[in-house]
């Protein structure tokens, strides 16, 4: 009697540890959608989730009067969810460029396409496409607080061991570069690139930190400045602007580096200046 | 008989070019090329190659002329035993010339600025220009050391750049400062050793003189059309940019080299007790062909003649002094250092005070003698020294310098032309060689 009462709820245990075990399984299957995603579970799906930035990125993407979104990135995210087969759908609540890898890495998108720079921090989380436009880094700076710093010497003396206060976009790839690169500067992180602008006209910064596609659209655009500020490439230093893609989908990342082998030259420094987004 | 028709000849071609190159011919040709320039009509255009053309013409003898006056001019001073009291005086005159022409270079155009400052309008226009011209990045420097651009031998600085290591290749490169220095070490030498042992070659070296001399003759027929032909192309490629955005500059560098070039001729006729048109008429020639052809050195022979012939300046301070006077001291490139960091310190709200403007004067000077070697937009480079001494940026001086610099560069050549052959002139004149060597 005894006996059978001790099988009775050693199988009652193993029963509701099995139907625990079981009913635990989707729940984990829904937090880490990634590991499982790749080009098929995409085709699948029928829907390419593309991240973007919630504002505009003159030249690159931008939101135009009707709503829609425009621009050479947000091309290339239809051309690829057509190469797919699939529907492109755009994300665009992220708040700044590392939100747009966050999306990626956590599964709430399948790409980012934000004109992301590849960086170390975020290479430990996401796959990064070959680069689609490779732009030097570069800086705005304020010509009399440089020429006033230099000494005498060229302004290049000072930029290269910069020790003032650095504007760089929060959240942007910019902090990491400004960190790596001006180790003595103070780096002041604005909110936005226009924020970063304002605080370098206010002379709260005396340099901004960004790629040489954005200062010269700066210049090219309020070409008054010119007069007070002065333009910098660092010449060995390169952001390589690529897709994020999930960690897992080396597929995915496979056929992206073909459409970006074959679309080669769409995107150049030349046609982003003159781009009429870029205004 | 034959010697006879060739001097006839000789003389007849210096009749019609005396006649050609009257002040009055000289002036009309100028008033055209200006009046065509400023029409900005398109066949200008097809003038270039004729002025270059001229210019190609009037380069033949420039090396080989000072090659044979330098060492003739040495020879001359050594042999009279007045080199001492020659080069005392012209030394005297120069520092003086200088000092003069740094405060001037100043003074006018720092109280033209201090009465007219840029409106916004202007800055607007100013930023547009450099907006237009910044094409390409200011500053290009790499975090890596290991990538920076490597320097230029530094033979090409300093005093190595006066040093004729090869003086064929200074010759084949038209590299007239270091010929000149060939020439003056190369005189002192003949000169020795034509008293040691009597034999010599400057009698040849006269003769080369003499010929270079017909050469820029004949060539001097064409002084009005050479300067029509680049003057009007040049002047036609300012746009009224220059002068929308770069009013306040154009101003006080004109008004102050118009004076400085006033100054000249009117030193020289009291110098020479002549009457001031009479001088302005004479240096008329060799300052309009600087105008035209910007190039000091062209201008050498001519220069000369007009002092030796029509001013009736002491021939061995002319020889000696003018072609590396015109080489190497250049008048112009001081004032135009000076108006250009003033001119950027007022658009960059730098206040000049009169220690910073002392300081300038001196930089302006120095930074001129880095020019030596260098013409056109190279010979801005110096001007990088002055800026940065001011907290100034050159990278927002050169776009905006050369907007100007089609009549810039023709001012500066006039001025370094004019002022140099005023100093013979003074150090000429009636007892000034006696004064000078008693009072130094």
């Amino acid at each position: 009697m005894m006996y059978g009462m001790l099988l009775r709820g050693l199988f009652a245990a193993v029963v509701l540890a099995v139907w625990t075990a079981l009913s635990a399984l989707p729940a984990l299957a829904e937090s880490r959608p990634a590991l499982t995603c790749d080009l098929q579970s995409i085709v699948d799906a029928k829907v390419l989730r593309v991240a973007l930035t919630r504002y505009d990125l003159p030249s690159f993407h931008v939101c135009g009067p009707d709503g829609a979104l425009l621009g050479p990135e947000i091309e290339m995210a239809r051309q690829l969810a057509r190469a797919l087969g699939v529907r492109a759908e755009f994300v665009d609540n992220p708040e700044s460029f590392d939100a747009v890898v966050d999306f990626v890495a956590d599964g709430r998108a399948d790409i980012g396409i934000s004109k992301l720079s590849q960086t170390y921090n975020r290479l430990k989380r996401v796959r990064f496409s070959e680069p689609y436009v490779t732009l030097r880094h570069a800086l705005l700076f304020n010509r009399v607080a440089v020429a006033r710093a230099a000494g005498g010497q060229p302004p290049a003396a000072v930029l290269q061991k910069y020790h003032a206060r650095l504007g760089v976009i929060a959240g942007s790839a910019y902090v990491d570069f400004a960190h790596r690169n001006f180790p003595a500067a103070s780096v002041v992180e604005a909110r936005s690139w226009e924020a970063a602008i304002e605080s370098l006209l206010n002379g709260q910064v005396t340099a901004v930190y960004r790629d040489e596609f954005e200062i010269r659209r700066v210049l090219k655009n309020k070409p008054a400045l010119n007069v007070q500020f002065g333009s910098a490439v660092i010449v060995d230093q390169n952001a390589l602007l690529s897709i994020a893609i999930c960690d897992s989908c080396s597929k995915l990342q496979e056929f992206i580096n073909y459409h970006i082998g074959v679309t080669r030259g769409e995107f150049t420094l030349e046609r982003l200046l003159k781009s009429e987004l870029g205004k | 008989m034959n010697a006879a028709v060739g001097l006839h000849t000789d003389n007849s071609l210096k009749a019609l070019s005396r006649s050609i190159n009257q002040p009055a011919i000289t002036l009309a040709a100028v008033v055209l090329a200006l009046v065509l320039g400023a029409l900005r009509l398109p066949f200008l255009q097809h003038l270039r190659p004729v002025g270059d053309f001229y210019i190609a013409l009037l380069q033949i003898c420039v090396l080989p002329f000072l090659l044979a006056t330098i060492p003739l001019a040495v020879r001359s001073a050594m042999a009279s035993g007045s080199a001492p009291g020659v080069i005392r005086s012209l030394l005297f005159w120069v520092l003086v010339t200088l000092l003069a022409v740094a405060a001037m270079s100043t003074i006018i155009p720092s109280l033209f600025f201090n009465y007219s400052a840029p409106n916004e309008q202007m800055l607007s226009h100013i930023g547009a220009l450099l907006g237009r011209s910044a094409d390409t990045i200011d500053v290009e420097f790499a975090i890596d050391p290991r990538h920076a651009t490597q320097n230029k031998e530094a033979s090409d600085f300093g005093i190595f750049a006066l040093i004729p290591t090869n003086i064929f290749a200074s010759l084949s490169s038209n590299d007239s400062v270091r010929v000149l220095v060939f020439a003056a070490i190369f005189g002192i030498g003949m000169a020795l050793t034509e008293r040691a042992s009597g034999q010599s070659i400057f009698d040849a070296l006269q003769h080369i003189q003499a010929v270079c001399t017909m050469i820029f003759d004949w060539f001097s027929l064409l002084v009005p059309i050479g300067i029509v032909a680049l003057v009007a192309p040049q002047v036609a490629r300012l746009g009224p940019d220059a002068f929308t955005a770069l009013t306040l500059f154009a101003y006080a560098f004109l008004t102050t080299g118009v004076l400085l070039l006033l100054a000249a001729p009117l030193l020289c006729a009291f110098a020479l007790h002549a009457s001031p048109a009479c001088v302005f008429g004479a240096l008329l020639k060799p300052v309009m062909l600087g105008a035209s052809t910007r190039n000091s050195a062209i201008c050498v022979p001519l220069a000369l003649e007009t002092l030796k012939n029509d001013l009736n300046v002491k021939k061995e301070l002319c020889d000696l002094y003018v072609p590396i006077g015109i080489a190497t001291i250049r008048f112009g490139t001081i004032l135009y250092f000076v108006i250009a960091t003033l001119f950027l310190g007022i658009l960059m709200g730098r206040h000049f005070g009169v220690v910073d403007l002392v300081l300038l004067a001196i930089f302006s000077v120095g930074a001129s003698f880095a020019t030596l070697r260098v013409s056109g937009l190279s010979a801005l480079a110096p001007l990088a020294i002055v800026l940065r001494r001011f907290g100034l940026s050159y990278e927002v001086a050169v776009p905006l310098m050369i907007i100007i610099d089609p009549l810039a560069d023709m001012v500066r050549t006039m001025l370094n032309v004019a002022i140099n052959c005023m100093i013979p002139t003074l150090a000429g004149r009636r007892g000034s060689i006696a004064t000078t060597e008693s009072s130094v």
